[in-house]
């Protein structure tokens, strides 16, 4: 179990090393399709990254209501709690 | 007269109007020839893909002991069948074609990425390489003409995206080879060219090599937009040539987005001085 300081220190560092984005502009609030132009292809790519390191097997499917960092942040949360 | 809905009677009467209007360029080549054939060849393409979707492809499933024997056995069957429907467009005289280089398309884990400018580059493509997977328009697998064959030979289709990367990763982890076309649908002519990262990023997760098909046809003919009675002043000549392998080492080197964007790019910029060259 992490943190959610710690899940977002995870999100921030692998936004950061996937797609060259500027550690600032990763924020909460941030908008992945708008504000950081990650799109469905990239998301893929992420889930994949992630589900790496919380060693836990996650579809896209799980991240459908995704939108925001935040949003990210919260799912990454709520399926770590539950059973693998 | 009978009254035919709007966009029909629209299409009929363009129809008409496009046999009676004086061309810019004199017509050669047989024109009212090609004309005729150029409808029964979408006629027989309809009807011959229909029947193979519907009953032909099913049998083989159903009498095919084990489901990937069955698909390869549908995947000769397609490939077989397109590849008798180039030969027999070209003998009805509708259009020439060249492929240089074809012994290079059908290798385990090479996807095969190629530009789209017109109806029937897929068509050469399986009927080239006819054991491949292939990356097709959803839309095909609700279309009742395309559907059969399309689930019958394993095609995957473009989305929901994370379905078709894993489908399409799958695949060329098991050896099989892979054709996309990365613009995703035909390119509109004067338009500059606007691929999809898909290719790119399947191509860096999975492919052993990636090999580009330029393909080009003079005069243009069967692109977006543009009905089958259009058909060009001159008979329409196809070349396709098979590129040089793309050395995927060099990108592999860091994480997949960034890697895939850069071949992206790359590819982009191989393939745009290509869909240029036209008349």
């Amino acid at each position: 179990m992490k943190s959610r300081q710690e899940i977002y220190d995870i999100v921030r560092k692998s936004l950061v090393e996937l797609f060259e984005l500027e550690a600032p502009s990763v924020v909460p609030e941030a908008r992945f399709n708008d504000d950081l132009e990650i799109d469905s292809i990239d998301a893929v790519d992420l889930v994949d990254h992630l589900s790496r390191i919380f060693e836990k097997r996650v579809s896209p499917r799980d991240f459908r209501s995704v939108h925001t960092v935040q949003d990210l942040i919260d799912c990454i949360d709520r399926l770590q709690t539950q059973a693998p | 007269m009978m009254r035919l809905p709007g966009r029909l009677h629209a299409q009929v009467s363009d129809f008409f109007g496009s046999l009676s209007e004086s061309p810019a360029v004199k017509r050669r080549d047989q024109y009212w020839l090609r004309l005729p054939a150029t409808g029964l060849c979408f006629l027989f393409f309809g009807v011959f893909t229909f029947v193979l979707g519907m009953l032909v492809l099913p049998l083989i499933r159903l009498l095919s002991l084990d489901h990937h024997r069955g698909r390869r056995m549908a995947r000769a069957v397609v490939g077989g069948g397109l590849r008798f429907f180039v030969e027999f467009m070209r003998g009805v005289g509708v259009l020439r074609y060249e492929f240089i280089g074809r012994e290079k398309l059908g290798r385990p884990g090479q996807i095969i990425v190629a530009n789209h400018p017109t109806l029937i580059d897929a068509v050469f493509l399986v009927g080239f390489a006819p054991l491949s997977g292939c990356i097709v328009k959803a839309g095909h697998l609700r279309n009742v003409i395309t559907r059969g064959a399309v689930i019958a030979a394993g095609y995957i289709p473009n989305a929901p995206t994370e379905d078709m990367i894993y489908a399409a990763e799958a695949a060329l982890n098991a050896g099989e080879t892979l054709l996309m076309f990365p613009e995703g649908t035909r390119t509109v002519p004067g338009q500059p060219l606007n691929m999809q990262r898909g290719a790119a990023n399947v191509a860096v997760r999975a492919a052993r090599m990636v090999t580009p098909v330029f393909i080009t046809c003079d005069p243009p003919t069967l692109s977006k937009n543009l009905p089958w009675y259009r058909i060009p002043p001159r008979r329409p000549k196809f070349t396709l040539r098979v590129g040089d392998d793309i050395d995927l080492a060099a990108y592999r080197g860091s994480p997949v987005p960034i890697a895939s964007r850069r071949l992206h790019a790359d590819l982009e910029a191989l393939f745009s001085g290509v869909t240029l060259v036209r008349d």
